[in-house]
């Protein structure tokens, strides 16, 4: 039983090592290319962002990092990219295999942006552990809060939204939580649309407003579902507040069946059509019967000359 | 004389008849209230029965009924009324299209198609001698101004409130006109019995789906009516790997990327990518728009067959 165990245990690691082995042999990335830094900081802005690409773009076969929970491809799995022996490689090397791919790792050069791939790395970078002490510079320098709110006032007439999240110190005290990003979503009927903007972060008193677009259809009363959340739950846990508002343009939606058109069944045929093919069926069919009333008079009429 | 006797003869006939249908009616419906009778006094079997709030109660075996089946009316009834409020567009994004063929089999496999029949197809493409190739998925392009409908001689073929384009199977005769008149070659005949006729013989017909198919009527795709129903994107979007489709509702100026679930302004999306329509000049207004393979998602170096890493 043992034997059978450590053998299993043995197969196991030659197989573990030896994809990593042929991982490293099989993907070669230029000196030029691996002297790139990250031109971006480690913000946490910048880590914040890197991180919802992420969920987008990469997580759907590589899993959570550090959590190991990829998709089992077969013959070479997905790395999980939050694993140290991944985070040795420097990122221009991470940037090259991202751009350029290799069998079932797509090539992202043209799909994603470079910025949003620094992004990403950023995001990568925060979870190797030679590295943290450096990047834990972030600016986020709230105190350790309690009782964490969201409040949600929206503005009708200049159709802007300010969200305003706030937390109690261990002083009993409500406070601004500074430098969180807000995602503000509307419903629509396949998914979420964001509508925060360019830069939905908190301010020092935890404010951030948001200009609600000006154009977007809403339901006949311009009432849109929204949804204003923490855009990172690492933070606060999922913390999210939903609202219908007024904010959308009044929309009717137009049923092309109130339209009699050609393309439409019988009961929407145009009343010209109808008229017409109606019109027509009685002519033909007049003109059949008179000419059977004039060839049964034709009898009559020979009688009556003799 | 004559005539008399012939009155006779029909008033006899006509007591007769009436004399004997009435006694054949008092004698069925005594036999009938014997019958009823002797259900109701015979002490039966009694059935267990699970009620939905689970209770286990006893039911007289005499007092069952079948339930009332009959869900394809109710189908027929809103596959013809859509959905209301909608207004369903899809767009393609040519760029990112490289023939991974995962929309036409998710098509197949929901519709009960064989391999060689297609809803979608993905058409390898040459505008002209020095283009480049391209990919392009090929849906039904559910026009607003559809030149099917208008050729259908039974009414089998119609456009709902949600601008998507159904056909009635129940309906449908076999003419093949819509076929012809269709410029974007759309629409399947079912020559032969279909896939899996047997298996799927005592489903009920679902408008929606077009399943079961029905041999000798035309099919088509249906931006999988049926799943919309239940707020899921159709089927080949959601199979798609590479992010090509959009879908979503035109009202609401959004549309969702049925791969990375992100969801985006179909106006700017058509807008910012130069999205057009097929055969925008035969006025059939599609509701299929697609964006030109520019700056493509994949190492493209001209020969689309014999490209390596493709899919």
């Amino acid at each position: 039983m043992k034997n059978t165990m450590k053998n299993i245990a043995a197969l196991f690691l030659i197989f573990v090592f030896s994809g990593s082995v042929v991982n490293a042999q099989g993907w070669t990335v230029p000196a030029s290319a691996k002297k790139k830094q990250n031109p971006y900081e480690a913000t946490s802005k910048n880590i914040s962002s890197g991180k919802k690409i992420y969920n987008i773009q990469c997580k759907s076969c590589h899993g959570d990092p550090t959590m190991a929970n990829m998709l089992p491809l077969a013959p070479v799995a997905p790395t999980d990219l939050g694993a140290q022996n991944f985070l040795i490689q420097s990122d221009g090397e991470i940037f090259y295999k991202v751009n350029k791919g290799q069998g079932a790792m797509p090539a992202f050069e043209k799909t994603i942006s470079d910025e949003d791939k620094w992004m990403v790395i950023a995001f990568l970078r925060s979870f190797d552990k030679n590295k943290k002490v450096k990047q834990q510079v972030a600016e986020v320098k709230n105190p350790e809060v309690t009782d964490v709110k969201l409040e949600l006032n929206v503005n009708e007439a200049d159709k802007t939204m300010l969200a305003k999240l706030s937390g109690v110190t261990k002083k009993g005290k409500r406070v601004g939580l500074q430098g969180i990003e807000m995602s503000f979503l509307v419903k629509r009927s396949f998914g979420y649309l964001d509508v925060s903007g360019e830069d939905p972060y908190t301010n020092e008193s935890g404010d951030v407003q948001i200009q609600f677009p000006k154009d977007l259809p809403g339901d006949r009363e311009g009432q849109v579902n929204m949804l204003v959340k923490v855009t990172d739950d690492a933070f606060y846990g999922n913390l999210e507040e939903k609202r219908v508002v007024t904010l959308g343009v009044p929309t009717d939606p137009v049923n092309p069946l109130d339209e009699r058109a050609m393309w439409g069944t019988r009961a929407n045929a145009p009343i010209w059509i109808i008229v017409t093919f109606v019109g027509g069926v009685l002519a033909i069919w007049s003109v059949i019967f008179l000419v059977l009333f004039q060839m049964i008079k034709l009898p009559k009429l020979a009688k009556s000359k003799d | 004389m004559k005539e008399e006797t012939s009155n006779n003869s029909r008033r006899k006939f006509l007591k007769s008849f009436g004399i004997s249908v009435g006694a054949a009616g008092v004698v069925s419906s005594f036999s009938l209230i014997g019958a009823a009778k002797a259900a109701a006094k015979k002490p039966a079997e009694m059935v267990n029965l699970l009620t939905q709030d689970g209770q286990l109660v006893q039911v007289d075996k005499n007092q069952l009924r079948p339930t009332v089946n009959e869900p394809l009316d109710e189908l027929q009834k809103r596959g013809r009324e859509g959905i209301p409020g909608k207004s369903f567009v899809m767009v393609i994004d040519l760029s990112k299209c490289r023939n991974a063929r995962k929309c036409m089999d998710a098509c197949q496999n929901h519709h009960q198609l064989r391999a060689d029949q297609h809803h979608i197809n993905v058409l390898q493409m040459q505008d002209a001698e020095h283009t480049a190739p391209y990919f392009m998925p090929k849906p039904c392009q559910h026009c607003d101004n559809p030149p099917c409908t208008k050729v259908c001689p039974v009414d089998a073929t119609f456009k709902r409130q949600d601008g998507i384009v159904l056909i009635d199977n129940e309906r449908c005769i076999g003419c093949r006109f819509c076929i012809a008149a269709c410029p974007y070659s759309a629409r399947i005949f079912q020559w032969t019995e279909p896939k899996d006729a047997e298996k799927y013989k005592d489903l009920t017909y679902n408008i929606e789906a077009n399943v079961p198919q029905k041999k000798g009527t035309v099919s088509k795709c249906l931006f999988s009516a049926d799943r919309l129903r239940e707020d899921k994107l159709p089927s080949c979007v959601s199979a798609c790997p590479n992010g090509v489709y959009y879908f979503g509702d035109q009202n609401e100026d959004a549309v969702t990327n049925g791969t990375t679930g992100e969801t985006v302004r179909f106006s700017k999306l058509i807008e910012e990518n130069a999205g057009y329509t097929l055969m925008e000049e035969l006025g059939t207004k599609p509701r299929v728009y697609y964006l030109p393979p520019k700056n493509r998602a994949f190492e493209f170096n001209g020969d689309l067959l014999n490209e390596e890493n493709l899919h």
